[in-house]
């Protein structure tokens, strides 16, 4: 018998050294890109669409508009009068790219998008102000990792397979009433506390934000819009088992019925479980392999949205194959996955592009207050007006204001409650009566517009060096970083010598800051 | 003149802030539509926060193991019995339709919320608008000052989404008033009503001279000029519109609505001194004012979920009829002297009912099986208890009913289409009850 093998194994050796020669020739994908190349990328394709639609895109975002929306996306805030300075007066050619690679290294990156990714995660948490402790518990992982630049991949990896040490059940990791978690230091162990660690609710949590799959309405009945089944959304829900107990199962029986389906993964193939190898950690090697189509394409499309207003594909966390921007997002993808999945890369990707730097401006001369059809694709041929977080609009206002208080805690809670405002899009924000007239007469905006104290006003107010045209110029700096328009200047300097209706300069001046503290140049992202 | 609403082909190009002052001609607008040709009718509910127990309130069983210590006690109609904590209720009689049949599929108090105030069953994306929003949609008036419902002391912490409007977007927003846990200094249970009860933030600091007040929000108007027109998308119309809203809310008198003591003290006092009664009243002055969506929540100590009588039902059951009853009996009361009853619809009405069972505390714990709820006043044949549970109330024997039929029979008393459609947020539209639904007809006037 060994005679007979041997001829076979030499031939089963050179038949795997052919395929390997030819697999690595075979392989076309060209080198992983960096963010100037991918930003081209980016460009190049929407150029050539905006052509094929006979749609010019509109210029250059001005130094200002840039400025300001670029440290909303990066830091969470506006920037500083002293910040706004050092950019406009900056002369080096390549300033913004400077400035990006800058911001990426603050600290406000991290604090910024522990925000972010917190509200896209876990957005029961952004109400939860009663009960502080698990979004502290989540945020502070985020923090963690983030500070480290820690990649995606590891990010997700880490929520999908979490395991309390021991034989333990995942409840051992709950988040006690200060917020720490119980065992194991930092981690992401709220993730599993608000679903309840149960399986249904992992298994649409986790397909719709890391894989762009949404999967709930099939958790009853065959998805109506989609070609999800009952069954395929149990069979994904199947890695979620055994939590309690830590006694993974690989199956489960569909709720009132007697059907056990197992473990499979989304596009239905079948899991390869090891033995004492979790299959939470099976599922997360397939997830974040390089060629799997939905983790990357999900995670770009999430960023691209933020970013750029709308996703390359809407709803931008259920992933269509018919999508018009199906080719860009796939080969964004396949960068970001070259990249080892890192995020800054992406991040710098998407904001080098001239089309995020675009204004958003419509040109003089259009017609119409039109706004983009459902149906139709964005072309991004012009940035979009996005809302804020209610954490980016309480943080500009202090900063604006350089508003001070002993209870600063107590006031952002409040504020932040005040202002949630679960969206899908930033682009479709929504303000309430209550929040305009939060806005307009509350304490916050009142104390900070309020001539004794608010110590942005005071320090122009009392300026002996500023007269009234630069006066009006601080006040639009520290606001909206940006000086006034000669029309504008014109109209508010005669406002304020003028005193207002009762001739009193100062109040005048005050009057001024409030009204472009409440307007809409103020409250969105442009 | 009706506005067409926010779309995304939108109509608004001069929109916003158009020629507003805080007083000026918006007053004449809202005082001819409060008198209004076409009144439509109005609608208050009273939410019942925590699923009140049908056991001890509207299907009493006496005598029977799962009874418990309360006894009926007789309404103005014969036969019609309720239980003996609400007297005041009890000589409504007439005007009520107890409806004993209520059988519905949620235990869990987010979800039972969530279904019982949308009439469908929590989907992923679809954003369902809650009752309110849906009717303040279809019975409200475009140019009034007040918004079209108005939600007081709503404990929303089940379930947000269950309180919002949904894909109907802000317009159709609830103003929230009696929220205590915003009020400075913490809650303070029921006491601070007077201060609760007020719309937060609606005038500018006392210390800012009125003229000047008009001459910001004139400044601010043509910021907005030069800025939105150029910045065309649906947040920042979303924006305008909000702040026109509320500066129409500031600038006429409509806010006035909310002066409680404007009121004669004895009637104050007969509503109850605590944030649901005075709640109660500030609903009637709504109303009153053309107002056709008013919500008022009745909970725990600070607006929690109260009738959630796990343990020790009696005895809190017994407390939360003493506000319930002089509250409710007032208000019908009330109306009826403003000649407001016959157009104004009332839904009594908590998430799920109670065990029939009496669990090892005292207390009766969560059943969606077989509960009741009230439809009283305008557009309702009262006088009669639609549905019959089981001598030991754990099934309903006749007429069951499910949400969106108990959705529809509201839908048909306010004169209102249930099957009409809205657009949604997934691109198809949505009605504003499920059509599988069937009304009870023999509670519709």
């Amino acid at each position: 018998m060994n005679r007979a093998t041997l001829p076979v194994r030499f031939a089963l050796v050179a038949f795997l050294l052919c395929a390997l020669v030819l697999f690595v020739q075979a392989d076309p994908s060209p080198p992983a890109a960096d963010a100037k190349s991918a930003a081209d990328i980016i460009d190049k394709f929407l150029t050539a669409r905006q052509t094929d639609a006979n749609v010019k895109a509109v210029g250059r975002s001005s130094d200002a508009e840039f400025l300001r929306r670029v440290y909303l996306d990066l830091a969470g805030k506006i920037p500083s009068v002293q910040e706004c300075h050092e950019f406009l007066d900056d002369q080096r050619p390549n300033k913004r790219e400077l400035l990006i690679d800058d911001l990426l290294k603050r600290p406000s990156y991290v604090s910024h998008f522990t925000n972010v990714w917190r509200a896209w995660w876990l957005p029961s948490m952004n109400t939860d102000f009663e009960n502080p402790a698990l979004r502290q518990s989540f945020e502070a992982w985020l923090r963690a990792r983030l500070s480290e630049n820690a990649t995606y991949d590891q990010m997700v990896r880490e929520i999908v397979t979490l395991r309390a040490p021991g034989n333990r059940g995942i409840r051992e990791l709950g988040v006690s009433g200060r917020g720490q978690a119980m065992n194991t230091g930092v981690s992401p162990t709220a993730f599993y506390q608000v679903l309840e660690n149960k399986a249904e609710n992992l298994g649409s949590a986790t397909s719709r934000l890391f894989l762009g799959t949404k999967l709930e309405c099939a958790q009853c009945h065959n998805h109506p819009f989609a070609t999800w089944s009952r069954e395929q959304f149990w069979q994904y829900a199947a890695f979620f088992t055994g939590l309690e107990n830590n006694r993974p199962k690989r199956e489960i029986t569909i709720p009132s019925t007697k059907q056990v389906v197992q473990a499979r993964y989304l596009d239905d193939t079948v899991p390869e479980f090891k033995q004492g190898v979790n299959p939470r950690v099976t599922l997360a090697d397939w997830m974040t392999a390089k060629d799997n189509k939905f983790f990357a394409r999900a995670a770009v499309n999430r960023l691209w949205a933020h970013f750029m207003g709308t996703g390359l594909n809407e709803p931008v966390d259920d992933l269509r194959e018919g999508a018009d921007g199906k080719e860009l997002l796939d080969e964004l993808a396949h960068q970001f996955a070259a990249n080892n999945y890192d995020l800054k890369f992406l991040i710098r990707s998407l904001v080098l592009s001239d089309a995020y730097q675009r204004t958003s401006a419509r040109p003089a001369g259009e017609k119409g207050a039109e706004v983009t059809d459902e149906e139709q694709a964005p072309l991004f041929d012009r940035m979009q007006v996005r809302g804020l977080s209610p954490e980016q609009l309480f943080d500009s206002l202090v900063e604006a204001t350089r508003y001070q208080s002993t209870d600063l805690p107590r006031v952002r809670a409040e504020f932040l409650a005040k202002f949630n405002n679960p969206t899908e899009r930033a682009t479709e924000l929504q303000t309430s009566i209550l929040q305009a007239l939060t806005l307009m007469n509350g304490k916050l905006v009142g104390s900070a517009t309020g001539m004794s104290s608010s110590k942005t006003l005071e320090a122009v107010a009392d300026s002996p060096f500023l007269d009234t045209p630069k006066k009006i110029d601080a006040l639009y700096l520290a606001a909206l970083c940006r000086k006034a328009t000669p029309a504008e200047r014109d109209r508010l300097v005669a406002y304020v010598d003028k005193g207002g209706p009762s001739g009193d300069s100062k109040q005048a001046l005050a009057d001024v800051f409030w009204a472009v503290l409440n307007s809409s140049e103020f409250m969105f992202n442009h | 003149m009706t506005m067409t609403p926010l779309t995304r082909r939108s109509f608004l190009t001069t929109a916003g802030l158009v020629g507003v002052s805080l007083s000026g001609w918006l007053e004449r607008l809202a005082a001819d539509a409060a008198t209004h040709p076409q009144r439509r009718r109005s609608c208050i509910l009273l939410w019942m926060t925590g699923g009140p127990s049908q056991m001890d309130t509207f299907d009493l069983k006496p005598g029977h193991a799962n009874g418990g210590p309360f006894k009926e006690t007789d309404t103005n109609v014969p036969g019609l019995k309720i239980s003996e904590h609400l007297p005041k209720i009890a000589q409504f009689g007439d005007r009520l339709a107890i409806i004993r049949g209520m059988s519905t599929k949620e235990g869990d108090h987010g979800r039972a919320t969530y279904v019982m105030r949308t009439g469908y069953t929590p989907q992923g994306a679809i954003q369902y608008p809650t009752l309110g929003s849906l009717l303040a949609k279809e019975l409200g008036h475009e140019a009034e000052a007040l918004p079209s419902f108005i939600s007081v002391a709503p404990y929303r912490a089940d379930n947000p989404a269950a309180y919002g409007s949904g894909f109907l977007g802000p317009r159709y927003a609830p103003l929230i008033v009696g929220d205590t846990s915003q009020l400075a200094g913490g809650g303070g249970g029921g006491n601070r009503y007077d201060e609760a009860l007020k719309v937060q933030d609606l005038e500018p600091p006392r210390t800012l001279a009125r003229a000047h007040a008009d001459a910001r929000i004139e400044l601010l108007r043509m910021m907005e000029k030069d800025f939105v027109p150029s910045h065309p998308g649906l947040a920042p119309q979303s924006h305008q519109m909000a702040y026109e809203r509320a500066v129409r809310l500031m600038s006429t008198s409509a806010a006035k609505a909310f002066n409680l003591d404007e009121e004669p003290t004895a009637l104050r006092d007969a509503y109850g001194r605590n944030l649901f009664g005075q709640g109660c009243l500030l609903a009637r002055r709504l109303v009153e004012r053309g107002v056709p969506f008013v919500e008022v929540s009745l909970g725990g100590v600070n607006g929690g979920p109260g009738w959630d009588t796990h343990g020790d039902n009696f005895t809190q059951v017994q407390r939360l009829s003493g506000i319930l009853d002089p509250a409710w009996g007032t208000l019908m009361e009330d109306l009826k002297d403003h000649g407001l009853l016959d157009s104004t619809l009332i839904v009594w009405m908590g998430e799920f009912g109670r065990t029939p069972v009496i669990n090892g505390g005292r207390g009766r714990d969560h059943f969606p099986n077989a509960w009741s709820t009230v439809l009283a006043g305008g557009g309702i044949k009262g006088g009669q208890a639609i549905g019959r549970t089981s001598p030991d109330g754990m099934t309903v024997q006749d007429r069951p009913v499910s949400v969106p039929d108990f959705l529809a029979t509201i839908c048909e008393a306010l004169g209102i289409d249930p099957k009409k459609q809205n657009d949604s947020n997934v691109g198809r539209p949505i009605r504003i009850v499920d059509k599988a639904a069937q009304a009870i007809k023999e509670v519709v006037a």
